[in-house]
């Protein structure tokens, strides 16, 4: 196993996909390419899955070459437990992202996907990197197609969505470079690796801290750094928005867990209360503006940030069930809402408008659309049976050791979260068939279907039956509380 | 001099003998050159370049004082040397097509660029204030001609006045130092003022004399509060001379900078405060100024402002790290920076100038490879991975935090996002635009393998730095001795 570059060419596949797109001509032969070069990565990401080691904190499939050897900079690679499950949640999105812009995408088709699959390989890049210098390139790179999606392929008002995306991060992670260079020079490495096992003084940890902080909460993000987040929802392509939801998100929260925590863990103890505060102000005040909205979309942007506000407490919790719930949290979160910026693409091709108000009775036009559609409300909502049951659960339990105000305020933001979304559903699908009577609705054909099964599936099974997926993670996450509590708790 | 010491100087002075002397020939038989045949100048002045390079790295094993210590052919020297050989052939493949256009065609123009490069190559390689001079004067009184070379262009004759002008008072500054530095320690030598300055406490007039040299030399690289002949020469010039002036003498300045800031003298006089304020204000103005520019070609004199001001981050550093920081940023600027340049050349067809931002709208429609080409230009001028414009900032940053600078770093971050704002602004042009009219680029098989050269250039030195950090770094060594 140890001879075949598995991470490297998991990364390297859809870049070298980009590169062959570059020569096709017609518009079928690109679809069908990026189709492949997608379900060929993720059939490597399952082999990745199938020969993991769940029992281990250590990383897997590691792999290091010199790049920049004066500054300590490798080219390494690994994976550890979570960032195996966002590889593979990557892998997956990913060519469910191809197939939901098969027809959405009518123009420099070429274009789209060479951009969709060179973020593809950035964000794995960024889960496989061992090194600091390494991740910050996948990181700051992944701007550009991202910026391209949304400017070029997006709605109305792209190019605004697209600019304050890139400006918000960009900022947001030059500050983080900082703090690498920082690192580095009291590290004398950008392995990530070495720098965890270091033990910086507590008031550079808290510089970095915040230099960290202000980078992932971007990315998360979290109030009141979220603002970016709505509009370039609302103005993406489909795909680029179940990008943006399911796997860009995570990136600030991974930060967290792969940096924050391990790095800088007496800082992260310190300052935890903070950051429940501000998770918690996120869940709440991410529902109240999810419950105001009349745009589908816009609907489940907000409620993105409500839902990513959960995530962050459950890692700011610091204890097991805290830690875990938010990275399975994280998970669901990516399949759940990236399945349900999948159900609002499907419906506006086929309408053209995105208001509520248009809606209704969508039942009897489109039954498999709406039982699905059901079955990702059910789950955003965290029912039991559910996927985010299972997350939510961990996350409150963790909550409310931690400090129990915020666990309150957490179940507030459950509750708003039923009504929001019941709301939303009993308007589009449920009562007379009169308003949206005016559009010609097909219900969803096969290659939709293919897109949603998968996600559906994953939906029942993390929520009948965790236990792989926790298992997954569970040795990471043991490991990692070790690492805070060795220095964290005690300072 | 003795027989054997003129030997060994015209030995280590032999590649700007090959270019002076070869551009003496030129002058006399580009006469001959009848119109149309262009290509004829360009080739030979190429060769000229390419025999000197041979000359100099042939010559690049050791470091050979000569002039009896005005002059020194080190690694530091050649590092410029050949960033110098590289922007002029590559001005020369962007020129022809252009010079045609503009019918400016005649042999002067690129015996010009040559003796502008002699004076470079005299200017990374002087080692005492009278060369530096000289070098200095050499380069500059060329390109003043050369920005005037559009005769029957009101603006570039305005520019050629403003420069000129400007110039020679700064030179007047350069000089007073120079004479003040003279006066108070009796030479004029790098290495002489070094001594000069073993003394516990700094003489009041020699620290005088350091802050004339070096409003002398900042005003080269177009930094605060010298850059106002910036926006204008730059605009007013012909482009394939704004995008040589934007790269090649703005290195030759930083060369002389580098070398005075290594010496001692300067060290102790703590002018690395003024250099640090210089830096801060030159990149908040070349940034912000940048943001509400039309006109391409000032747009890209100020966004040269601001890297001026990055780089000088570079020298407050000083540390061997700077250094090299500095001069892998400068190797870097010239590819991308002559990259951009390289595509507002080719645009010049016709009617169409190619100079206002609004000529690019909907490019992307039309012109797929080129705008991408632009895309990867303008994303390494902002400085995102992997471009190389990402390593060379970063290279400069951990030379900053090493210092302990880390506030200088923060600042220099954010003034860059505010500078990745107009880039991205250019992009979205390229983009998200409809396209107003046909474009009509002038593809020669020059400009073809211009783009291509800088392009492999600004991916390659981004995905592999380690092969020119480490030769910036050797480089910058032997500078530092």
């Amino acid at each position: 196993m140890a001879s075949l570059p598995l991470l490297s060419l998991i990364v390297f596949l859809p870049a070298a996909g980009a590169a062959v797109l570059m020569l096709l001509r017609s518009d079928d032969a690109v679809r069908w390419t990026a189709l492949g070069v997608t379900v060929l990565d993720f059939a490597l990401c399952l082999a990745m899955l199938a020969g993991f080691d769940t029992t281990t904190h250590e990383l897997q499939f590691t792999e290091a070459r010199p790049w920049v050897p004066a500054l300590g900079i490798t080219y390494a690679l690994g994976v550890d437990g979570i960032s195996a499950l966002f590889v593979f949640l990557t892998g997956l999105l990913g060519w469910i992202c191809v197939l939901a812009s098969w027809v959405a995408i009518d123009r420099k088709v070429k274009e789209f996907m060479i951009s969709l699959l060179a973020m593809q390989a950035l964000m794995l890049g960024v889960f496989c990197a061992l090194n600091l210098f390494l991740f910050y390139v996948c990181w700051e790179a992944m701007l550009i197609p991202m910026y391209v999606i949304i400017g070029v392929w997006g709605g109305d008002g792209r190019v605004y969505a697209a600019f304050k995306f890139f400006l918000y991060t960009l900022v947001g992670s030059l500050l983080f470079l900082i703090g690498i260079i920082v690192l580095y020079l009291h590290g004398g490495t950008f392995d990530i690796l070495v720098l965890t096992q270091q033990h910086l003084p507590f008031r550079v940890q808290s510089w970095l801290f915040f230099a960290f902080l202000i980078a992932f909460a971007v990315k998360v993000p979290m109030v009141p750094v979220h603002t970016w987040l709505p509009d370039a929802h609302v103005q993406a392509p489909t795909a680029g928005s179940i990008i943006l939801a399911a796997v860009l998100l995570k990136m600030g929260a991974y930060g967290f867990l792969r940096f924050s925590l391990p790095m800088l863990p007496a800082a992260s103890a310190h300052y935890s209360t903070l950051m429940l505060t501000l998770s918690a102000l996120a869940i709440v005040y991410g529902g109240l503006l999810a419950l105001a909205q009349d745009d589908l979309k816009k609907l489940v942007a907000y409620s993105s940030i409500s839902h990513m506000g959960l995530v962050t407490l459950g890692i700011f919790a610091l204890n097991r069930r805290g830690l875990e719930g938010g990275i399975l949290q994280m998970f669901n979160h990516g399949v759940t809402t990236g399945a349900l910026f999948l159900f609002v693409g499907l419906i506006y091709e086929r309408t053209h408008t995105r208001s509520i108000a248009d809606y209704g009775g969508l039942m009897k036009a489109a039954p498999v659309y709406t039982t699905f559609l059901a079955l990702f409300t059910l789950s955003s909502m965290a029912l039991p049976g559910t996927n985010s049951f299972v997350g939510e659960l961990l996350v409150l339990t963790g909550g409310f050791a931690a400090n129990l105000a915020v666990g309150a305020a957490a179940v507030l933001g459950a509750l708003l979260g039923a009504a929001y979304l019941l709301g939303m559903y009993r308007k589009v699908a449920l009562g007379p068939a009169s308003v949206s009577a005016r559009f010609k609705i097909r219900d969803v054909n096969a290659r939709e279907l293919a897109a949603i099964l998968p996600l559906a599936v994953l939906v029942l099974w993390v929520g009948l039956y965790p236990k792989p997926f926790l298992g997954i993670i569970d040795a990471s996450v043991k490991h990692l509380l070790a690492q805070v509590y060795a220095e964290g708790r005690g300072q | 001099m003795t027989p054997a010491a003129l030997s060994q100087s015209i030995l280590a002075s032999l590649p700007e003998i090959v270019v002076v002397g070869g551009a003496c020939i030129l002058l006399i038989l580009g006469q001959f050159v009848r119109k149309g045949q262009g290509a004829l100048l360009v080739c030979g002045s190429v060769a000229i370049v390419l025999i000197a390079a041979l000359a100099t790295l042939m010559l690049a094993g050791e470091g050979r004082p000569a002039y009896a210590g005005m002059f020194i052919a080190d690694r530091f020297a050649v590092f410029f040397k050949v960033l110098f050989y590289l922007t002029t052939v590559l001005t020369f493949l962007l020129s022809r097509k252009y010079a045609e256009i503009e019918e400016i065609e005649s042999s002067e123009y690129y015996v010009l660029l040559l003796f502008a490069l002699s004076g470079m190559m005299i200017m990374a390689s002087a080692t005492d204030l009278i060369s530096i001079y000289v070098g200095l004067e050499l380069m500059v009184l060329c390109t003043y001609v050369l920005t005037g070379f559009l005769r029957r262009e009101r603006r570039s004759n305005e520019a050629a006045l403003k420069y000129v002008i400007l110039g020679a008072v700064s030179t007047g500054i350069f000089l007073y130092g120079a004479s003040l530095v003279y006066g108070l320690t009796g030479t004029t030598q790098l290495d002489g003022m070094a001594a000069a300055a073993t003394g516990d406490r700094l003489d009041p007039g020699l620290l005088l004399a350091v802050v004339f040299i070096v409003a002398g030399l900042v005003f080269k690289v177009g930094a605060v509060p010298f850059h106002m002949w910036v926006p204008d020469v730059y605009e007013g010039a012909p482009t394939t001379i704004t995008a040589f002036m934007s790269v090649g003498p703005k290195a030759a300045g930083f060369a002389v900078i580098l070398r005075v800031f290594l010496n001692p003298l300067v060290a102790a006089s703590h002018a690395w405060v003024i250099v640090a304020v210089i830096a801060v204000v030159t990149m908040a103005l070349g940034s912000f100024v940048a943001l509400v520019q039309d006109n391409f070609k000032r747009l890209l004199a100020y966004s040269s402002i601001a890297h001026a001001g990055f780089a000088l981050f570079g020298v407050v550093a000083g540390s061997a790290d700077g250094i090299s920081g500095v001069m892998l940023y400068l190797l870097i600027y010239t590819f991308m920076n002559l990259g951009i340049f390289g595509i507002v050349i080719m645009m010049r067809n016709g009617d169409f100038s190619g100079e206002v931002i609004e000529d690019y709208a909907g490019f992307a429609k039309s012109h797929r490879a080129l705008a991408l080409l632009m895309l990867l230009y303008l994303f390494s001028l902002a400085g995102i991975p992997p471009t190389a414009g990402f390593f060379a900032k970063f290279y400069v940053l951990v030379a900053l935090v090493e210092r302990g600078f880390v506030t200088l770093a923060v600042i220099a971050v954010l003034l860059s996002a505010v500078a990745a704002y107009f880039y991205i602004r250019i992009v979205m042009v390229i983009y998200m635009r409809e396209p107003d009219g046909a474009f009509d680029p002038v593809l020669t098989p020059a400009v073809r393998a211009t783009l291509a050269l800088t392009a492999a250039a600004t991916i390659g030195i981004g995905l592999f730095p380690a092969w020119f950090l480490k030769l910036a770094h050797l480089s910058a060594m032997a500078a530092g001795r």
